[in-house]
C-alpha cells in the first residue's frame, strides 16, 4: 500500500469497546417535526423549516464533506452551498424513493467530490489525510455537541458493522464512498489487482447492508 | 456478457452491482450491464437500489458530527430570505 493511503483502512472511526445498543433514529423532542415534515416545509418554501433542519442535520453533513475535503473552511463554505441547494431542489426529492438524510448526504458527497475533483486536489488531500491520521485535528476531537450526543448511539451502532469488516474492504469502501474513486483508481492506489478491488467492495457492502438489515429488525 | 443477445443477470448479482452502483464504484462497462438489468428487473429493481441509498445515510452516520462555523447558518437563511424577496 502506498504510504500515502497507509491508515486510511481505519478512517471509518474505530470504537468498538463501546457496549451493542438499538439503533435509534436523531432524537427529536416531543412536538418537533420530523424530517418528513420538515422536508415538506421546504418544498412549501417555509424557511423556519430549512433552519431546523440545518440545526438538526448541518453536522453530519459537515462531517461527511470534511471527511471528502479535509478543510474547515472549504468545509464551511460547501455546508452552506449544500443547504441551499437542499432549499434549491426541495421538489426533487420523494419520500418514495428514501428518507430525507439519504437524500441530502447524496447531495453533500456528490457536491464534496465535485468540489475535490474540480480543485484537482487529490494529491493535497492524501497528504492532508496521512496528516489527519496522525494528528487527530479538532474536526475529529471537538467536545460533545448536542448533535453528537444525539447521534452517538446510532454512530456507535452504524461503526460496530462497519468495524466487523476486514481492514482491505473497509480502506476500498472508505476509498470508493468518501473519495470518490473508482474500482480502477482503487486498484492502482493500493496495489492491488483490479478483480480483488471488485471482490472486497462488493463483500464488503453487502455485510455493511446485511448488518444494517440487522439493526432495523430489531427495531 | 456485454452484447449478448441473450443478456441476463441474476438478481443476487444486480443486488452486487446496486450496491457498488449507489456509491459510484462501477466501472463504465459495469454500468452499460447494470442499466440493462435495471430495465429487466423493473420496478423491483428500482425499489433495491433504493433501499441501497441507505447506505449513504450509513457512512454519514458513522462520523462523529463537525462543528459548523455560526455564521454559516445566518448566511444561509440570509441568502434564502432574499431568494424569497426576489420571487
Amino acid at each position: 500500500m502506498p504510504e500515502d493511503l497507509a491508515g486510511s483502512a481505519a478512517s471509518f472511526e474505530t470504537e468498538t469497546d463501546k457496549p451493542a445498543l438499538k439503533p435509534q433514529a436523531p432524537v427529536i423532542e416531543p412536538g418537533e417535526p420530523t424530517d418528513l415534515e420538515l422536508m415538506e416545509g421546504i418544498q412549501n418554501e417555509d424557511p423556519d423549516a430549512l433552519s431546523k433542519l440545518y440545526d438538526r442535520y448541518n453536522g453530519i453533513l459537515k462531517a461527511l464533506i470534511l471527511r471528502v475535503i479535509h478543510n474547515e473552511s472549504e468545509a464551511d463554505d460547501l455546508l452552506q452551498e449544500i443547504f441551499m441547494e437542499i432549499w434549491n431542489q426541495s421538489k426533487n426529492f420523494s419520500a418514495h424513493k428514501g428518507k430525507p438524510l439519504g437524500w441530502m448526504v447524496t447531495l453533500a458527497r456528490r457536491r464534496a467530490i465535485d468540489g475535490l475533483r474540480k480543485k484537482q486536489a487529490y494529491a493535497r488531500a492524501e497528504e492532508r489525510l496521512q496528516s489527519e491520521t496522525e494528528q487527530q485535528p479538532d474536526a475529529w476531537v471537538h467536545n460533545s455537541t448536542e448533535q453528537e450526543i444525539n447521534f452517538g448511539d446510532t454512530r456507535v451502532l452504524v461503526r460496530n458493522v462497519i468495524n466487523c469488516l476486514p481492514p482491505a474492504q473497509r480502506e476500498a469502501i472508505e476509498l470508493a464512498f468518501f473519495r470518490g474513486m473508482s474500482q480502477r483508481e482503487i486498484a492502482a492506489n493500493t496495489n492491488t489487482p483490479l478483480g480483488t478491488v471488485k471482490t472486497r467492495l462488493e463483500l464488503g457492502l453487502k455485510k455493511i447492508y446485511d448488518g444494517l438489515k440487522e439493526l432495523q429488525h430489531e427495531l | 456478457m456485454t452484447g449478448s443477445k441473450n443478456f441476463s443477470m441474476s438478481f443476487e448479482e444486480f443486488q452486487n452491482r446496486s450496491r457498488l452502483y449507489v456509491i459510484g464504484a462501477l466501472e463504465p462497462d459495469e454500468l452499460d450491464e447494470f442499466e440493462k438489468a435495471r430495465k429487466e428487473f423493473g420496478q423491483k429493481g428500482e425499489d433495491f437500489i433504493s433501499e441501497c441509498y441507505g447506505l449513504h445515510e450509513a457512512f454519514a452516520l458513522s462520523l462523529r458530527p463537525a462543528k459548523a462555523s455560526s455564521s454559516i447558518k445566518e448566511k444561509l437563511m440570509t441568502m434564502v430570505r432574499q431568494k424569497q424577496q426576489r420571487a
